[in-house]
């Protein structure tokens, strides 16, 4: 019985510096965060509105890409190596993946963050979805590649463990936590075909000047057959800490391994063909295959409510187990003043609501009336900006001392922390909902134009006050997160950490039918959904707009021919911050 | 243990065996409290549909409902 830093010390140095590497990047995107809510709302404004799309690209990259993934492989690595309890095949290998990540994230940032300087010709303004003919420069989505190139590699380090492990152990079930690694990362494998094609084959060329146009519909089709299933990239490794970490910080077990490893099957199934849910509105899609994405998503909405049963009762367990009673008085014994299960608690109660706004994008219908408004950011603060985020912090409470054999700087602050981030999101999401209902719109500086909102209950000023009222307790949040983090990493060492055990599942794998193992057929079944759902679509499109057209211009490439009656409105800045690529693509050719 | 004294227990260190009162195994354990919560997950998804149907999309201007 010891801590992970004391079973395996070498693998806790990645797992510490790639939590590390998150928790800068959760610094940086949360003070962009907060100049963008107060931009926005109009209650403060840092920065000229033109740069306002520097900000939300780096917010959204550094956020959900940055943050979340480094997060990620760092419990990945953790819950393969507790699981099978065994330490990486080879270190090295495990380092190279990690360096091959920070590199490929250094210049995506470079690129993004050297939009706020005109010093340089380099800008990335594309925001998260990067869809041309916006374009940014090479290094950029060279930065990308090499950033997914570390993650497969971080999948074959995962595998090649397993792999080892199965040769000592060939009767065994695949320990649960591996189980999740596995599946989540052969779902990841499926899905960043599709980015990998967009930017290896379309988007590098054409920011080169290779090539003069790409098909904006392609590359946004490719974008979101890798879009979708990367929320559950995201959302999985949260999923796993509910399975694995909830039940275990209850005072309970798992109520099902079974029910768990089904509830992972249907996602690689099910994250992958659905990724057209996200253009319902995009012309050049026929209708019918946008009502397949639908089906398929809606089938999506099953493992998560398998999930919110199982997690649910494991809570349950625990806390009967611990005395409590009745139909609802048993919640009053769950560890509420523990910040690791008050954190992962509230999240997983704010993804509850966050199903309700996701059901209602999901229909193809009813998502006309919340497409592109803020309905849609408020919607997915509440999943991967809470479900998700506010799961990793409150993991961070128990694994930072884990990994690093160090006492926790402060429980209190971090209990405190968690409550303010939940409040703080409550305040802006709720807000972004009923803004967006209004058909006020997301991505913009200025979204209120000179159109008089009209709402039912309430004001636009107060919707606004709310939205900047929780970007401000959010950060707030943050702040304190990372500096309790900052501070345990410098602490004192820690001789009563608790032991890293997982404690067993009240019905357990032996109960799971053995095809669920079988991790060849599901792999088999999701390609085959996959080509069902995406290879009519792309071949329309491809058959309609052609590989490279009809693209249209790149912009800022776009800016050449108007330079002189629209930006010489808004100064010099701008102009060359936008010509400057343009210059450099011109030397390339 | 009682109810105040494993709050304490709780604000010091991570909730583990010595905050467990009894053990349920799996077949005792039913898990009646997660149905309950469950109704109300449901219950308020339906209020809120009627809720968005009613007050935000049909009570707001401008609709495409009652036009033709």
């Amino acid at each position: 019985m010891s801590a992970y830093i004391d079973q395996f010390p070498a693998e806790a140095k990645v797992i510490r510096s790639a939590f590390y590497t998150s928790f800068i990047a959760l610094a940086l995107g949360a003070a962009f965060g907060l100049i963008q809510t107060l931009h926005r709302t109009d209650i403060v404004r840092v920065i000229p509105s033109e740069m306002y799309y520097t900000v939300l690209t780096a917010h959204g990259v550094l956020l959900v890409v940055t943050f979340t993934i480094f997060f990620l492989v760092a419990i990945f690595t953790w819950a393969v190596t507790t699981s099978l309890d065994r330490g990486v095949e080879d270190i090295r290998f495990t380092w190279s993946w990690y360096v091959l990540m920070s590199l490929g994230t250094l210049f995506a940032a470079v690129a993004i963050l050297a939009g706020f300087t005109d010093r340089t010709e380099m800008s990335a303004d594309v925001l998260f979805t990067f869809y041309a003919p916006l374009q940014a420069h090479p290094i950029f989505y060279i930065g990308l590649v090499l950033f997914v190139i570390g993650t497969w590699l971080a999948g074959a380090d995962w595998f090649r463990s397993w792999w080892a492990w199965k040769q000592e152990n060939p009767d065994e079930r695949i320990p649960l936590p591996t189980f999740m690694v596995l599946t989540t990362m052969i779902m990841w494998y499926l899905a960043t075909l599709g980015v990998a094609t967009s930017i290896i084959v379309f988007l590098i060329p054409w920011s080169l000047g290779l090539i003069d146009t790409v098909n904006p519909t392609l590359t946004r089709t490719l974008f979101w057959f890798w879009g979708h299933p990367v929320v559950y990239f995201w959302l999985m490794p949260a999923y796993m800490m509910w399975y694995v970490m909830l039940p275990k910080f209850s005072g309970g077990r798992l109520f099902s391994d079974p029910l768990a490893r089904v509830v992972f099957v249907l996602f690689l199934l099910l994250s992958t063909p659905v990724g057209i849910h996200h253009q319902y509105l995009d012309p050049g899609i026929a209708e019918g295959f946008k009502f397949i994405a639908m089906t398929n998503t809606m089938f999506l909405l099953l493992p998560s409510l398998l999930t919110a049963f199982t997690v649910v009762a494991s809570m349950e367990h625990g806390a009967r187990q611990r005395g409590g009673e009745g139909y609802f008085g048993w919640l009053g014994a769950l560890p509420w003043r523990d910040p690791v299960f008050a954190g992962m608690a509230l999240a997983g109660l704010m993804f509850a609501a966050g199903g309700f706004s996701g059901m209602i994008n999901a229909g193809m219908n009813i998502n006309y009336l919340v497409h592109n408004s803020l309905w849609v950011p408020g919607h997915f603060h509440l999943t991967v900006g809470t479900a998700v985020a506010l799961t990793f912090m409150a993991v961070s409470y128990h694994f930072i001392p884990q990994v690093t054999g160090r006492r926790l700087a402060s429980k209190q602050i971090a209990l405190f922390q968690v409550v303010l981030w939940f409040i703080g999101m409550t305040f802006m999401s709720n807000a972004m909902h009923r803004g967006g209902l209004l058909g006020m719109p997301r991505r913009t500086a200025e979204p209120e134009y000179d159109f008089p909102f009209e709402t039912a209950i309430g004001t636009v000023g107060e919707l606004n006050a709310q939205i900047a009222l929780g970007g401000v307790l959010l950060t707030l949040s943050t702040v304190l997160f990372v500096a309790n983090m900052l501070i345990t990493a410098l602490n004192d060492p820690a001789d009563d950490l608790p032991s890293n055990t997982i404690p067993e599942p009240l019905s357990g794998s032996e109960d799971a039918p053995l095809v669920l193992d079988n991790l060849k057929l599901w792999t088999a079944i999701a390609v085959v959904l996959v080509i069902f759902a995406y290879s009519l679509p792309l071949g329309s499109i491809v058959e309609r707009g052609g590989l490279f057209g009809p693209g249209g211009d790149a912009f800022p490439m776009f800016i050449e021919f108007v330079e002189g009656t629209v930006f010489g409105l808004t100064g010099d800045s701008v102009s060359s911050l936008v010509n400057s690529p343009l210059e450099w693509l011109r030397a390339m050719r | 243990m009682s109810s105040d004294a494993a709050a304490l227990k709780d604000a010091d260190s991570p909730p583990d065996e010595s905050a467990i009162e009894r053990y349920i195994g799996h077949d005792e354990f039913d898990p009646i409290g997660t149905l309950a919560l469950i109704m109300v997950y449901f219950l308020i998804l339906v209020l809120m549909w009627l809720f968005m149907y009613f007050v935000e999309f049909v009570g707001n201007e401008p609709t495409v409902v009652g036009m033709v």
